[in-house]
This record gives structure tokens, C-alpha cells and sequence, in this order.
């Protein structure tokens, strides 16, 4: 599914991923870990083809990253969700209008969008406010929406870039559970996080990162 | 059906919120529009006076005041067997001064204390079509001055000429003030494009983290350059039929160039049109420009 062979990338004079190679393999959890600055960003937006590797290859789902052309990425992406801290909604629509933008880009027609819509809003537990105004829910509704909105698609990898950073614990447990209920439908799922919490929760194989190398590589519990 | 419509609203969206700058990208445009418009405008009317006058390009041939019956009625022959001569009127001493008062009222004393009417006879020769280029005048003028009987040959090939070439400056000062001022109007419409591409960076980079390809994130930003474009050449067209008309009124106001403003014409339906899509293609083009070097895909920040 995904597979980074001796992959490498610097910044200027800062190196974010050194040398790192792993292969994930269709239907993983994965959880990055590491502090801050140990890579985990660039890992994952390598991954989505928005950076290239300086050095090594990376190939998501048989397709080598770094040859894809710019014209074919937005292609790569439509078979992936985000998830992102900052919830990246477009406040002045709805939860609605949010979710279905996926869906109008790729030409779904208006019933089928409806549809998987509701499917998706429903699994977040968001079914009921489908009408509200992104920029006037809480913390928690807007990451169920952003999670909405990656899923509508039925996409084969999830990426979440620290989807916890903004939420209080409760919050948190709901968001995981989410993942977890996601994970469980067989979507390879990546989450970036220094969370410790939801490690344990995720129960996922766990890949730690520290200054741009890959430090170890540790299995799920039983 | 969606993703047009989709596209279409965002558009419109963008207008909406966008108000000022887009209201003054299309002042800013129309006004271009405008100037371009005007010289337009008078490089066409200054064109069809000059083929006007072409056509009614006349010759006076003025006869010797002490030239006989049969010596007029000679040149007269002469004259009509010239296959240069479309037309032929003679003007005899006493038409001349009649018509004299009639033009100059004012100056009627001048003629006053004189015992013999001094205005010569004449023969106004109305030239044939295929005759009427300077070359051919000037070779007709010069065989009918070898005429017996013939005192002098008048025609108003000079200033004919001159507006002639007034046109075809005008001819070429279009061309470079309307490349600089499409210029111009690239440059307006698309930094205001550009603007309200910036003022929704935050909604593109959603759009290209989910997918979207660089055609669809231009497309609403190449629609309302259109319906810039449009807007400013609709308000130009505006404009510029109301100076136009203002002009017209005007110079019927004020009797100077009395016949003129029957001559002046508004640009015909055809280049109203071109004029308006013009600018809707002005628009398009500036939002393609400016747009196009901000569609990168990698490097974008998540």
C-alpha cells in the first residue's frame, strides 16, 4: 500500500526525514509519534504528494511519488482523507456544503452526494446539524466534520495530522473512537500525533519518529 | 450539472464578497474600454467624412472674365468629352455673385462700390468614380489648365489629403493605444482577480488537499473575470453612447459644423457587441494569467 525506501528531506539547512524506510501494508493503523520537528508533517505530506522526497522513493499504492506529474495528484488524493488540526472548514457554509465538496469535485451526482453525505455525517454523529454553519460549532463538531469530510469518499488511506491538538480528553476519546470505528472498516490509517493517550487508545502499530529518523517500529499490544 | 453550477455560484460568491475591489476593477475597466472606444469612435467618423468627402470631391474650372460665348461653350465641350467628369455645372458671372450674397450676407457691402461684378464664371465639375485618387485629379487638373479660355483650376484635394492621412495616423494610434490599453485592462482586471484569489487562499488549499484539480480551482476565478470583463465593457458602451450623444446634442447646439452631426454615427450593433466580448475576453484572458502561476499543487501547506 504504501512503501518509503531511504527517504529523505531537507529544508535549507534542516533535515526533516533522514533515511527512513517502511512499508505499510493495506488495512494498518498507524500511529507517528515523536515530538515536535521529528518529522511526523512531512512524513505524511509526502505521503499526499504535496513534498518530494530529496532522496529515496516513495510508492502509495504502486504509484512512485516523486515521478507522479502535478496534473495526476489531485487523482492520488481523491483516494485519500485528511484530517487536520486546524479542522481546515470553510466557516462560512454549511456542514453540508463542507462535507459534499469532495464529492463535487470528483462529479458525484446530487443524490448519490446526498446520500453518502448523510452516511458520513451520521457516522460522526453528526446527522442532526447538517444545516449549521461550520464557523459557529464547537471544536469537537468541526473535527467530526473534517472526519466527515474525508470519509465521504470511502477513501483507502486516512491521514490525520494531530487531529487531537485542539480537544480537551473527552473529546479526544470520542475523535479516537471514530478512528477506531473507521480503522475497522478496513481503511489504512495514519495518524500523526505526540497524544500519548491516544496511542494507547489507537492500539496501532507505532512508528517513532525523533529528529527525522525513523527510531523504532512497534507492533499493536495483543 | 453540479460541478458547473458549483462553479458558477463560487463565482458569483466571490463577486459578492469581493464588492469594492470588484466594483472598482470595473470602473477602472470600463474606463479603458472607454478611452479605447473614443478613439475608435473618431478614427471612424474622421474615416467616413473623409470617404464622403471623397465622393463629392469637386473641381472648379475658372473661366477667363474676358472669354467668349464660344470660347465657354468650347471648354465646355472639352470638359464633358473628359471621361474624369461625372458631373457638369456652369456657374455663369451673375450665379456666382447670387450665390456670393447668399453665403456671405455679412459681406455683401464689399461688393458694393465696384461698377462690374469682379467674380469670374466657373464649370464645378463633379469627378467620376475611379478618378477621384489624387494622381488622377491632379493629371486632370493639369490637362483641363491647358484649355483655352481657362484662367484657373481650384479643387480641394489638399485637405482631402490631409484628412486622408489624419486617418491613417489615427489608423495607427488605435492599434498602439488599444494594445496599451488592453494592457492596461489585463493588468486591472487581473490584480483584482488576483486579490480575491488571495483573499480565498485558505479555501484553495482545502480544495487542493481534497483533490481538486487546478483547472477546477481557476475555473471560478476565470467566470468572474468574465463577468468583469463584461460589466466593465456593458458600462464603457454606456459611456460612451452617452458622450456620443452629448457631443451630437451639443454640436447642434452651437451651429458650428451645422451638417456635421448628420454625418456622425455610433458604432454599428456588430461593434458595440465586439466591443462588450471584447472585454468579457480581456477578463478571461487576465484571470487565466493570473491564476495560472498560482496553481501549484506540491508545496502546499496542510
Amino acid at each position: 500500500m504504501i512503501q518509503l525506501f531511504h527517504v529523505s528531506k531537507f529544508f535549507k539547512r534542516c533535515t526533516a526525514l533522514h533515511d527512513v524506510t517502511v512499508r505499510i501494508e493495506k488495512g494498518e493503523s498507524i500511529l507517528l509519534t515523536g515530538p515536535s520537528g521529528a518529522g511526523k508533517t512531512t512524513f505524511l505530506k509526502l505521503i499526499f504528494g504535496a513534498e518530494i522526497p530529496d532522496e529515496g522513493q516513495i510508492l502509495v499504492q504502486n504509484r512512485n511519488i516523486a515521478r507522479l506529474r502535478e496534473a495526476d495528484i489531485p487523482y492520488l488524493r481523491r483516494t485519500m482523507g485528511f484530517v487536520l488540526q486546524n479542522f481546515k472548514l470553510l466557516p462560512q457554509k454549511t456542514v453540508f456544503e463542507n462535507v459534499v465538496l469532495p464529492l463535487i469535485i470528483q462529479g458525484v451526482s446530487r443524490a448519490e452526494s446526498k446520500k453518502k453525505v448523510s452516511e458520513a455525517l451520521k457516522s460522526v454523529g453528526m446527522g442532526h446539524k447538517h444545516a449549521s454553519q461550520t464557523g459557529v460549532i464547537s471544536a469537537g463538531e468541526q473535527q467530526r466534520v473534517c472526519i466527515a469530510r474525508a470519509i465521504v469518499n470511502h477513501p483507502i488511506i486516512l491521514l490525520a495530522d494531530e487531529p487531537t491538538g485542539n480537544l480537551d480528553t473527552e473529546l479526544t476519546s470520542d475523535i479516537v473512537e471514530l478512528f477506531k470505528k473507521i480503522h475497522a472498516r478496513g481503511t489504512t490509517v495514519l495518524l500523526a500525533t505526540h497524544n500519548q493517550t491516544v496511542v494507547e487508545k489507537m492500539n496501532g502499530r507505532v512508528l517513532h519518529l525523533h529528529a527525522g529518523r525513523l527510531v523504532s517500529d512497534k507492533g499493536p499490544t495483543a | 450539472m453540479r460541478r458547473p453550477l458549483y462553479l458558477i455560484q463560487e463565482a458569483f460568491t466571490s463577486l459578492r464578497v469581493n464588492r469594492m475591489s470588484v466594483t472598482i476593477g470595473i470602473v477602472t475597466t470600463a474606463f479603458t474600454i472607454s478611452c479605447f472606444g473614443v478613439f475608435v469612435l473618431l478614427y471612424d467618423n474622421l474615416k467616413n467624412l473623409a470617404g464622403t468627402l471623397q465622393h463629392d470631391i469637386e473641381v472648379v474650372v475658372y473661366v477667363q472674365p474676358e472669354a467668349s460665348v464660344q470660347v465657354v461653350e468650347r471648354v465646355r465641350q472639352r470638359l464633358d468629352s473628359e471621361q474624369a467628369v461625372r458631373e457638369l455645372v456652369f456657374v455663369s458671372k451673375g450665379d456666382a455673385l447670387k450665390e456670393f450674397y447668399q453665403q456671405f450676407p455679412d459681406e455683401s457691402t464689399l461688393l458694393e462700390g465696384m461698377e462690374e461684378n469682379p467674380l469670374p464664371a466657373s464649370f464645378v465639375v463633379q469627378i467620376a468614380p475611379g478618378f477621384q485618387e489624387a494622381d488622377s485629379i491632379e493629371a486632370f487638373t493639369e490637362r483641363v489648365k491647358q484649355f483655352p479660355g481657362v484662367q484657373q483650376v481650384r479643387y480641394s484635394q489638399d485637405w482631402i489629403d490631409t484628412l486622408a492621412l489624419l486617418v491613417s495616423y489615427f489608423e495607427f494610434g488605435a492599434i498602439i493605444i488599444g494594445v496599451t490599453l488592453a494592457v492596461a485592462t489585463i493588468t486591472i482586471i487581473a490584480n483584482t482577480v488576483r486579490l480575491s484569489f488571495y483573499a480565498r487562499k485558505e479555501e484553495i488549499e482545502i480544495l487542493r488537499l481534497i483533490g481538486a484539480t487546478g483547472s477546477f480551482i481557476a475555473t471560478p476565478y476565470v467566470i468572474e473575470g468574465a463577468i468583469l470583463g463584461l460589466c466593465g465593457g456593458g458600462l464603457a458602451l454606456v459611456l460612451l453612447k452617452g458622450m456620443f450623444e452629448f457631443f451630437r446634442l451639443e454640436l447642434n447646439a452651437s451651429g458650428w459644423f451645422s451638417g456635421l452631426e448628420s454625418v456622425l454615427t455610433f458604432f454599428p450593433h456588430e461593434t458595440s457587441v465586439f466591443l462588450v466580448l471584447s472585454g468579457m475576453l480581456l477578463g478571461c484572458g487576465s484571470s487565466v494569467l493570473s491564476v495560472c502561476g498560482l496553481m501549484k499543487i506540491r508545496n502546499d501547506t496542510a
